[in-house]
């Protein structure tokens, strides 16, 4: 199997993790160089997960920037106890995202939203190297009911929260919140057990 | 304010998710704090959701990293945690994610530069909390599948519109040129008789194309329908049909969107 460069693709659990949590522990102490190569393997799902919740290229670039500044300043507080460096990182990117669009949103112009020019993404670019994981969470949302797969890609990469999933679906808030932590345990077991 | 919450805990996949705002999101935090339990499931939940960003990557702009180095040579970093000293304490998260500071970068700072575009699909749809999912019904425009619904609104270059019916009521439109697509909904229009139904229109430069019946209005909420088969510079219309059905408009417009 050729070197991954997602922090999961082919490996054996554990090893990437603690060798991107050694980097975040020298980022946490002003080191450069493992900042850079922490940088080149987080970048990918960071920009991918900020540009699909926020859509816009600027402020995607933008948004993204604001999460590594934040890895930067805040890696010593990195706790591998609480969960592992990825989705460390994954969190602030996705709640930054989250948290922006949902900002934009409450500030923004309707009128001029609407009259606003399409934006279309060169997705051509896109990597063979994340071909892998990207197949797997596939494979693993396939075995999600349509309901759960539905509430979990909605909030996820639609940046939705679950009452307007709710409302998107044609179904009650509280049998989303329930089917987004359901659709989510059986996410992580697919996609622990097929490692 | 709301009246039917839900049990904190059942929200823990929503929190994960970062599918609960403001207040919902501070409520469950509370929760988080006093519940064991909880915090774990959240911090496993995590995992998940960290592999539904790794596949999502995308190369980022080589010029970003360059950005970034110049940004983090002027950014102070933040103190260890001790387990003993004041950095500690309440600042320590429970759900390992630490609260992000208020700042924001602004251009200048970035280096990078923004257009002032404002954003559209998710954010914009995000008012509409009210549609239900439609009946598989006689439309004559393809079923709705929340699938389908779900691409569209979830599609990188998404549009809504919202405009008034003149019989009364509102539609709302989500709409993709990419994939061809609009998803339409309406609340509060008015009822009709059996022998009628609403009929959708892509009004293009050669003729009017049917684009799909409305179900019935159910709790006062129409749709949503999915209407395919989008050009660029068509646009939509609603129209009063016998129920019979018929290939073209056969009473005047009571909506019409440019697309």
């Amino acid at each position: 199997m050729s070197p991954p460069r997602s922090p999961w693709a082919g490996t054996p659990p554990g090893a990437d993790h603690a060798d991107l949590a050694a980097l975040l522990a020298r980022v946490a102490v002003g080191d450069q160089a493992a900042f850079d190569a922490m940088y080149d393997r987080v970048a990918a799902p960071v920009f991918g997960t900020v540009r699909r919740v926020v859509r816009d290229p600027g402020l995607t670039e933008e948004v993204t920037q604001e999460v590594f500044v934040e890895v930067w300043r805040a890696a010593s507080r990195f706790d591998a106890s609480k969960g592992s460096p990825m989705a460390w990182v994954a969190t602030i990117a996705h709640r930054r995202a989250v948290d922006r669009v949902r900002s934009e949103q409450r500030s923004a112009d309707r009128d001029r939203r609407a009259a606003a020019p399409m934006i279309a993404y060169d997705d051509v670019a896109e990597t063979v190297a994340d071909n892998l994981d990207r197949e797997r969470v596939r494979r693993c949302l396939g075995t999600l009911t349509d309901l759960q797969r539905e509430a979990v890609t909605l909030a996820y990469y639609g940046g939705y929260t679950y009452r307007q999933v709710a409302g998107l679906l044609g179904v009650p808030a509280g049998t989303v919140s329930t089917r987004m932590r359901d659709g989510l345990i059986r996410l992580r077991d697919c996609l622990g057990a097929g490692r | 304010m709301r009246i039917r919450r839900p049990e904190p805990h059942t929200l823990a996949g929503a929190y994960a998710l970062d599918a609960l705002d403001g207040p919902d999101r501070a409520r469950f935090e509370r929760h988080a704090a006093r519940c064991q339990e909880c915090t774990r499931e959240v911090t496993g939940l995590r995992e998940a959701t960290a592999r539904l960003a790794a596949a999502a990557a995308a190369p980022p702009p080589a010029a970003l990293k360059e950005a970034l180095r110049a940004e983090t040579a002027r950014t102070r970093q933040l103190p260890p945690v001790t387990h003993d000293g004041h950095a500690a304490g309440r600042a320590r998260p429970r759900l390992g994610v630490h609260r992000l500071g208020p700042r924001r970068l602004g251009p200048r700072r970035l280096g990078l530069r923004r257009p002032a575009l404002a954003l559209g699909g998710a954010a914009a749809v995000a008012a509409v909390t009210v549609w239900v999912t439609a009946s598989p019904g006689p439309s004559a425009g393809p079923p709705s599948s929340s699938q389908e619904i779900a691409t569209v609104l979830t599609a990188p270059d998404a549009v809504k519109l919202t405009a008034r019916v003149r019989t009364g009521g509102t539609a709302t439109v989500v709409m993709s040129h990419h994939h061809g697509m609009l998803v339409f909904a309406a609340a509060g229009l008015r009822p009709l008789p059996a022998a009628q139904h609403y009929e959708l229109w892509l009004i293009g430069p050669g003729q009017d194309q049917p684009a799909g019946r409305l179900p019935m209005p159910s709790h006062g909420m129409t749709g949503p329908v999915i209407a395919s088969g989008l050009r660029s510079g068509d646009r939509l219309g609603l129209t009063v049909e016998p129920a019979a059905g018929t290939g073209h408009p056969t009473t005047p417009m009571i909506l019409e969107l440019t697309l």
